[in-house]
């Protein structure tokens, strides 16, 4: 079945309520305001980053580290390495352990891959955040509380999809991932109101199936 | 709560139109219904088959659900339509002309009267009583008198044969016997008003008898010494079922020709008559009587086939 949830698969949670400053420094987080930290593996790098971002709204933390692994979930470094290591810093525990709720809410009810053919074997993240976080907003150069559309798909699919979202609805590229991706992907991200952005996710989903069902579009 | 997820449902509807369905899964194979579902297997107890071997009543023929099997069914309406059209028959008025039998009447003007009115049908009309007078041999040992009674049928059929054969036993016992007569649209105690006119000693009143489920042509006897009007039931003798499948016209009679014996010997008849060490064979006794295999009347439809196989 087309455009069936593939839910995220949470591999791993951890928490470092007192990280020591050199490894604070090393994962990009400020040993002055920083002290707790929680990490999360996934096995969907997008959907992390998105429930990364939705924990800046519902806690005082900050996304200090965020890295997708090279040619994604299905070559991983082992068990629990998945997709993405994401880390999440805060002043304290409690702000860290409020984060990682939403962030594992996010994963488990809103952010996802869908499939895009029958099979199962093409996948797309046509995302739409109604409102930024801190942590997205300022990767994509937008307001904090703008509407985004976050598009995924691999590189065939994605460059006519984006075509498509950019020519249905009236936004605007704020970044274009060219592939490949650390995953072999290629992704955008796209501004504009919020119909505008459904408008622009779905005319790139249904793009992306589209290119499933016809991979070739010329007679040989 | 997913703007994304309520978004790629509305996109899976509007794909769905160009998507073709999955083909529907293989429906699990149905059954189909048993044919014949009633009647169940039929398991006949032993006791009901032997039992339905030694009579023509309906024993051990099982059910369906709560009702007869239709073959049951159809036997029964069968043996109805039978009895149903003894009762209606009617003696030819110049039958018993035919057969040189001094033909008798009742008061009974119609058929219909006959079955409505058994008074009427229990006494002699004017024509009758002095044609009787005028006829019939006086004071005899024994007159018996052939009758329809409620079957004409069977006066038609065995009443001759009967009549015949009781004559010759009486004769044979050297009794005098009654002219040989014939009443239409008689009852029994027509035997009462024809005995004491003409005198007789036993008055034997051979007729139809009412017509049961696969009888319409058995006889009957009644036999009462000293008759006369006002005899009540209690003073005669009789003797039922005499048809081919019952008592044959012929051992009925020989029991019969006992029975006016022995009212002739005790001069009394009915309730007071002593039965005892009298040769009427298996009817005389109330001890063990061999159980006797029993022919139906009818067989509707494939009920015969199935009725001679299992008597096969």
């Amino acid at each position: 079945m087309i455009l069936d949830r593939i839910v995220p698969r949470i591999l791993s949670v951890r928490r470092l309520p007192g990280a020591d400053p050199a490894l604070l420094t090393a994962y990009g987080a400020d040993p002055a305001r920083h002290f707790a930290l929680g990490l999360v593996t996934v096995d969907q790098d997008d959907s992390t980053y998105v429930a990364l971002d939705e924990a800046t709204k519902h806690a005082p933390v900050d996304v200090v580290f965020a890295k997708s692994f090279y040619a994604g979930s299905s070559h991983a470094s082992g068990a629990l390495s998945g997709e993405i290591l994401g880390v999440i810093a805060g002043a304290d525990m409690a702000d860290v352990d409020a984060g990682l709720q939403a962030l594992i809410r996010c994963l488990e009810h809103d952010a996802c891959f869908y499939t895009a053919n029958d099979a199962g074997t093409i996948t797309v993240f046509p995302h739409v955040i109604a409102s930024l976080g801190r942590y997205l907003s300022a990767q994509a150069g937008l307001q904090v509380g703008d509407p985004m559309a976050y598009l995924v798909a691999p590189p065939m699919e994605h460059t006519i999809g984006l075509d498509a979202a950019l020519k249905a609805a009236s936004v605007r590229a704020a970044k274009i991932f060219p592939p490949p991706t650390e995953t072999n992907f290629a992704a955008a991200w796209l501004s504009g109101d919020l119909p505008e952005c459904q408008a622009a996710a779905e005319a790139y989903a249904a793009a992306v199936v589209d290119v499933g069902r016809k991979a070739w579009d010329i007679d040989r | 709560m997913s703007f994304t997820r309520a978004l790629m449902e509305n996109l899976r509807v509007k794909l769905g139109a160009m998507d073709p369905l999955p083909p529907p899964p293989p429906l699990p194979e149905v059954p189909f219904p048993p044919s014949r579902v009633f009647p169940t297997p039929r398991r006949r107890s032993a006791y009901a088959e032997a039992a339905a071997r030694h009579t023509t009543a309906l024993v051990g023929i099982g059910h369906v659900g709560t009702r007869y099997a239709t073959d049951v069914v159809l036997q029964f309406q069968a043996e109805l339509a039978v009895a149903h059209a003894a009762v209606g028959t009617e003696l030819p008025e110049d039958w018993a002309e035919k057969n040189g039998l001094l033909p008798l009447h009742s008061r009974v003007t119609s058929h219909r009267q006959f079955l409505l009115r058994p008074d009427l049908g229990r006494r002699l009309d004017e024509a009758s009583l002095a044609r009787l007078n005028e006829k019939a041999r006086k004071g005899v040992d024994i007159q018996p008198i052939l009758a329809d009674g409620l079957s004409a049928v069977a006066c038609m059929g065995a009443g001759l044969a009967l009549l015949a054969h009781f004559t010759r036993e009486c004769e044979a016992r050297g009794w005098s016997v009654g002219t040989p007569m014939c009443a239409r649209y008689a009852r029994v105690w027509l035997e009462d008003e024809v005995g004491q006119t003409v005198n007789a000693k036993v008055a034997a009143i051979l007729l139809g008898e009412r017509p049961g489920l696969g009888t319409g042509d058995g006889l009957s006897a009644y036999l009462v010494y000293r008759p006369r009007i006002g005899c009540s039931d209690g003073d005669r003798n009789m003797m039922s079922n005499i048809h081919a499948r019952g008592a044959p016209p012929e051992q009925a009679a020989r029991r019969l020709a006992v029975l006016a014996g022995a009212m002739l010997d005790q001069k009394t008849s009915g309730v007071p008559l002593n039965l005892a060490g009298l040769d009427l064979g298996d009817a005389g006794g109330g001890g063990y009587r061999a159980p006797e295999p029993r022919v139906r009347l009818v067989y509707a439809g494939d009920a015969q086939d199935k009725n001679t196989k299992e008597r096969a």
